[in-house]
């Protein structure tokens, strides 16, 4: 069992230079804001829960070496840095949730990740892994237990309402800082872990997910207004196309597969199911 | 969680193997220095600093001078994090409507070995830091520590802190937690009373300014810059001013006596405000924009003020140690910091070289400090603090020199120009200044610095 916090390092502290407007970050100032601490906060009690692994995984830069070993002060077993751009990426999410799960090695049960990070952030990332990884995403909860080998959740919905949650695993959770507070690391834990090494991995270096199953491409389901007519029989009959003018099946014995995968993709595209 | 406190107490621990050799308290400059020697000696040392990272809280005007650098990091100027070389330095004495400045400038400072520098704390608390990590130190930052271990004879064997396991155990604990220091208090090192007494509130704007003009205004190019002191600019309250120069942003602030600003009933705020509209200092700091606002306690009591620095197992240093020079022309903590840290990390790691770290054992602390500047600079300038925050140096003094040289600089033809001595009665009697003080404040002045 894997449970792996995926932390976003960002700079708390950045500042804007009034007289140019040019954005300053600094490494000293950056690390894991409050909702990512939250997540690995959530990560450590799931891990204990299923009696499973916690890793602290990031995508950047060196800096964010010191980061993860706060993680590991705090309980983390292990820590692994994607090298990835010192910049913000300025993306949707889906390129950090490429080098993120590129790095890893093992698939990972569950991912926990802060709901959205102080820079830039769209809070799209956890949504990204969910979708890479083909599994349940429970995105912006403020409450998350594991329990009876499925994982609970509140979230949030407008109007001050709850929605709760049961699902299993795989899942992708974002959590908000609520009232989550990351444990205090005990001081021999954080001693060791001044001088911890971090391994780092390169996006594309461990690629587990390459060799796994393709899916079949599935269109995206279209809202198609409701055929006319005042009568049931009618509207059947303009739905079915039964008694009306229309484009007679065809059946087409193509010389070569290539011939057939051009003309499939020719008839996608003349009914607007691919670009 | 649980902070140092006034009422932190110690705990008797039995006898336990030690953690590291030392554990220095705070990784401000006298910390990162004490660190930096003990590990060059090749004893194991940790650095416990309560801020996310060196220097995240702490607060100076901006000005470091370098001569006791030279002995901890040799040809520190290539490697330190510097915002300008010090290249002019004055002492303006005000009064709301004159200022008489003493302007000094020398390009002798703005070349290597360099005199002074300014710097962001930030940066330079960093970088003293990592040069203690590099040699062996190991930094533990985002951890208080609430108090002292001490075995059952009463000597001190480690700290606890705020973490979970938090006790670190150690041949000898070195406070360097800063000003207030309840360490040194919790040792029972402080014996004088009255405390508020002894203590001023340094408050600082950082204010942006483009490069170009910081130059243009402050007759600077290059990385030289200005260091401004002032006099008679906190409406009577025992203090001062100062106003510093970094690469694109200026420091300005007041430091005043803490007794004198409860009673005034007046904000600092209002203070640096009055300041910042000076005649002659508003065209200096003009179009300034506000990036930082910061305020801090300064041991102003100097010598008479320090307490015991060395105790069984126990070394005190830097703000700590009350060790931060402030009379009038000067404001120097950083050095004094770093010269006493640097002391005190040679003084432990030969006391457990000789395998005795009683009080006697790090004796050597007291005569390193004696026989350089941080003690005899103390301990000659040891009447000037109280003479600088003295009622009359605040309130009467500067009315009178300004009103002096405003006589000498007045051209009042027809008249026939007055004599010295007539202008000096003159001013001394409008500002309420008596001959007898005069007398006996310039002698104690002399004195001080002969
Ligand atoms: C407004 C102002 C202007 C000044 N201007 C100048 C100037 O221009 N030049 C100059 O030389 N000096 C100046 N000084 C004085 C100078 O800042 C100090 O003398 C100097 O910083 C003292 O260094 P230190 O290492 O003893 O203490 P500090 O720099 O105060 O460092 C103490 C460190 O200990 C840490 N700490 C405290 N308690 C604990 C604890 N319980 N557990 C763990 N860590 C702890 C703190 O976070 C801090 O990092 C100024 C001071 C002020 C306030």
């Amino acid at each position: 069992m894997l449970v792996v916090a995926a932390l976003r390092w960002s700079d708390q502290r950045a500042t804007v230079d009034p007289l140019t407007g040019e954005v300053h970050s600094d490494a000293r100032t950056s690390g894991a804001g409050a909702a990512d601490r939250a997540a690995l906060e959530h990560a450590l009690r799931i891990a204990e829960a299923f009696g499973g692994r916690c890793l602290a995984v990031t995508v950047g830069p060196a800096e964010a070496g010191e980061m993860l070993r706060e993680a590991l002060a705090a309980g983390a077993h292990d820590a692994l840095r994607v090298e990835g751009p010192a910049a913000t990426v300025a993306e949707d999410g889906s390129e950090t949730a490429r080098l993120l799960l590129d790095g890893l090695q093992d698939r990972p049960d569950v991912v926990v990740c802060g709901d959205h990070s102080a820079d830039r952030g769209t809070g799209s990332t956890p949504a990204f892994l969910a979708q890479r990884l083909g599994a349940c995403q429970a995105l912006g909860l403020i409450e998350l237990t594991a329990a009876d080998g499925a994982l609970h959740a509140v979230r949030r919905l407008d109007g001050g309402r709850r929605e709760r949650l049961t699902f299993g695993l795989p899942a992708v959770c974002s959590v908000e800082p609520a009232d989550t507070v990351l444990r205090r690391a005990p001081l021999p834990a954080t001693i060791a872990a001044r001088t911890a090494e971090i391994p780092v991995a390169r996006a594309g270096s461990m690629r587990y997910l390459r060799a796994g199953t393709a899916k079949p491409y599935r269109p995206r389901a279209r809202a198609l207004p409701p055929p006319p007519g005042s009568e049931p029989h009618q509207r059947m009959l303009a739905l079915t196309g039964a008694l009306v003018e229309r484009t007679p099946p065809k059946v087409l014995r193509p010389a070569t597969p290539e011939d057939a995968a051009r003309e499939l993709l020719d008839y996608l595209r003349r009914h607007g199911y691919a670009p | 969680m649980t902070h140092a406190g006034p009422d932190s107490v110690s705990t008797v621990v039995d006898e336990t193997t030690k953690t590291f050799d030392v554990v220095v308290v705070g990784a401000g400059p006298a910390g990162s220095a004490a660190a930096l020697e003990v590990a060059r000696a090749g004893y194991s040392v940790a650095l416990v600093e309560r801020g996310p990272f060196p220097g995240a809280k702490n607060v100076y005007g901006g000005v470091v001078y370098g001569r006791i650098l030279d002995e901890l990091v040799p040809r520190w100027w290539e490697r330190m994090p510097v915002q300008r070389w010090v290249t002019r330095r004055a002492t303006m004495v005000m009064t709301p409507t004159q200022a008489l400045t003493l302007d000094f400038r020398t390009q002798d400072w703005g070349k290597p070995p360099y005199n002074g520098a300014t710097a962001h704390r930030a940066d330079l608390d960093s970088w003293l830091a990592e040069l203690a990590v590099e040699a062996g130190a190991v930094l533990v930052p985002s951890t208080v520590v609430t108090g002292l271990l001490r075995d059952h004879a009463g000597a001190v064997v480690g700290v606890r802190t705020d973490r979970p396991d938090g006790d670190l155990t150690a041949g000898v604990v070195i406070a360097c937690d800063g000003v207030n220091s309840f360490l040194a208090k919790e040792a029972g090192m402080y014996r004088t009373g009255h405390e508020a007494e002894h203590l001023t509130l340094g408050v600082k704007q950082t204010l942006a300014l483009p490069r170009e003009a910081i130059e243009e205004r402050f007759a600077v190019s290059g990385r030289d810059g200005v260091d401004i002191e002032m006099l008679g600019c906190t409406r009577g309250i025992p203090g001062g001013g100062f106003l510093y120069t970094n690469l694109d942003s200026v420091s300005i602030g007041v430091v005043l006596g803490l007794t004198g600003v409860s009673k005034a009933k007046t904000r600092p705020e209002e203070l640096i405000a009055e300041l910042k509209r000076h005649p002659a200092i508003a065209p200096l700091i003009k179009g300034g924009e506000q990036i930082e606002y910061s305020a801090h306690l300064i041991p102003e009591g100097g010598y008479r003020a320090m307490p015991e620095l060395i105790g069984d197992g126990m070394l005190v240093a830097g703000d700590a140690a009350a060790m931060c020079l402030a009379a009038g022309i000067w404001l120097e903590g950083v050095n004094f910091a770093l010269g006493a840290g640097m002391y005190a990390g040679r003084a432990a790691a030969a006391a457990l070289k000789a395998g005795d770290v009683s009080g006697q054992g790090l004796a050597g602390y007291r005569t390193m400090l004696e026989r350089s500047f941080v003690l005899a600079d103390h301990r000659k300038l040891r009447d000037l603090p109280g003479l600088v925050l003295s009622d009359r140096m605040q309130q009467n003094y500067p009315g009178m020199v300004c009103d002096l040289v405003q006589g000498l600089f007045q051209v009042d033809n027809p008249l026939p120009k007055p004599g010295l001595r007539t202008l000096l009665r003159r001013s001394a009697k409008d500002n309420g200044v008596r001959w007898r003080d005069l007398v006996r404040d310039g002698w104690t002045g002399m004195r001080g610095l002969r």
